[in-house]
């Protein structure tokens, strides 16, 4: 079962999002379902699903990403083992308990981004990246999680609290 | 149950320490030998590049069929009052067109006399846009013609409104183009009243600036920004915005313009992809090339 919803992700989310996902952008800031389902998994599953399953959906990112190859396929795969590992000090899995460190991962994860594509354009652009860009994704990319993680949560099976 | 196949246990072994080994070796692969590994990159990302796109196809299809619904609906309501500006539109728009339609006679004449050759040899080809980016750090967007259709990285990419950005991948059935939007992008560009030149990069508020324009000039608002050909990917002469402010920079010794793009970049849905700004055939040789006298001293 997991490896089919598993797959089903890799194979169609990324499609999903850069074609009928692309008008969710409130604000213009559209949020990383990939990074998001990614963590999911880690929280949901194990850091090393979410390790698997990140590096293959940001893999999939980077073949259609304007940015340095490999990017995605690290963040991605950091993020969803570093959610994981997180969960392991969660005593609480409830739907909403996803939502800071899903957080976390995504601002550690966009921090990445923001210096790889703004780097050398000068303080400004980079001040607008972080307050503009890099905290309104991370705090939407939490709130997507809490209801990923509503909807999603019953196809992924709970990893053993600590 | 001996011998029979069970998902859990395949995936809790073998192929969950082979998947854990490749990334960690991909990852240190990636930081000691950052160029190499592009290339590795690439060339493992290109085949899965062509079969992702065919869900990424399907998918844009089932999108436009939905947003062309939508418009559709969205277009019964206040049609009889759209349809009273726009005849209102058309008849200003009449008037501009015979006014304009006077100068280019003219224009033409005058090319006939300096003996202007009209450069028709701008080679393109239309593609169509499947897909956007989906980060918030790059603008760009998934077009479905690939290096199969001739597509080379840092070609231009335009539409009859405007410039729309430059290829920066390509895989055989697909391509991405940064948008001008992004900072990423940078294009010599020119003030076509003034003829002044200048640089024009995206920023990361969604906007375009005109950089190092001469703090002499007499750019202003309203004024259109062309492209000026010098730099490959785009013909000269196509509009990339218009002028809606000017700044002097930091250090005084330019001038900034803030560009509102020609294009609307949220409603993209088809492009030209330039293969090439002008074909050999159309480029004047040597011998031929010295300055007309008409052009030394051109007279208004």
């Amino acid at each position: 079962m997991k490896i089919s919803v598993y797959t089903i992700f890799i194979l169609f989310l990324f499609p999903f999002q850069a074609t009928l996902l692309y008008s969710l952008n409130p604000f213009g800031i559209q949020p990383d379902f990939c990074l998001v389902i990614a963590c999911l998994i880690g929280f949901r599953t194990g850091p090393v699903h979410g390790l698997i399953v990140g590096g293959c959906l940001g893999f999939i990112q980077d073949v259609f990403s304007a940015g340095m190859f490999g990017l995605n396929t690290f963040t991605k795969a950091g993020a969803g083992f570093l959610a994981g590992v997180f969960a392991r000090n969660l005593a609480n899995r409830a739907p909403h308990a996803a939502f800071v460190p899903i957080m976390a991962c995504s601002v550690l994860s966009s921090t990445v981004f923001l210096l790889s594509s703004r780097m050398g354009m000068g303080l400004g652009e980079m001040l607008y990246g972080f307050s503009y860009i890099l905290l309104p994704q991370a705090v939407l990319d939490g709130l997507v999680a809490i209801m990923a993680n509503w909807v999603f949560g019953r196809w992924l099976v709970e990893a053993p609290s600590a | 149950m001996r011998g029979r196949f069970r998902p859990g246990v395949f995936w809790g072994s073998g192929v969950k320490r082979v998947s854990v080994a490749v990334l960690v070796i991909a990852f240190v692969v990636f930081a000691l030998l950052p160029q190499q590994s592009q290339f590795l990159f690439h060339t493992l990302g290109e085949p899965l590049a062509d079969f992702v796109a065919i869900p990424v196809k399907g998918m844009a299809t089932l999108d436009r069929t939905l947003r062309e619904w939508w418009m559709q609906y969205i277009a019964l309501q206040g049609l009889s009052q759209q349809n009273r500006q726009l005849r209102e539109t058309v008849q200003q728009l009449n008037g501009e067109v015979n006014r304009l339609r006077e100068q280019a006679y003219m224009a033409e004449r005058l090319a006939s006399l300096l003996e202007f050759q009209e450069d028709k040899s701008v080679r393109t080809v239309a593609a169509r846009v499947i897909g956007r980016s989906v980060s918030n750090w790059y603008q760009g967007v998934i077009l479905n013609r690939g290096e199969d259709d001739g597509i080379r990285e840092q070609m231009g990419v335009i539409t009859p409104a405007g410039v729309v950005g430059r290829i920066v991948r390509t895989s055989g059935a697909t391509s991405i183009a940064l948008l001008t939007i992004d900072p990423n992008v940078a294009i010599t560009g020119m003030v076509q009243r003034t003829r002044e030149e200048g640089m024009v990069q995206g920023t990361s508020q969604g906007l375009v600036r005109m950089k190092y324009i001469s703090p002499l000039s007499s750019v202003k608002k309203g004024d259109a920004v062309v492209t000026s050909g010098l730099t490959g990917g785009f013909p000269r002469g196509v509009l990339i915005g218009e002028v809606s402010r000017v700044e002097e920079s930091e250090d005084n010794l330019f001038q900034t313009a803030e560009i509102v793009p020609a294009v609307q970049f949220r409603y993209l849905d088809e492009v030209l992809i330039v293969l090439s700004p002008r074909s050999p055939d159309a480029m004047i040789p040597l011998d031929r090339a010295s300055v007309s006298p008409g052009l030394q001293n051109p007279t208004p």
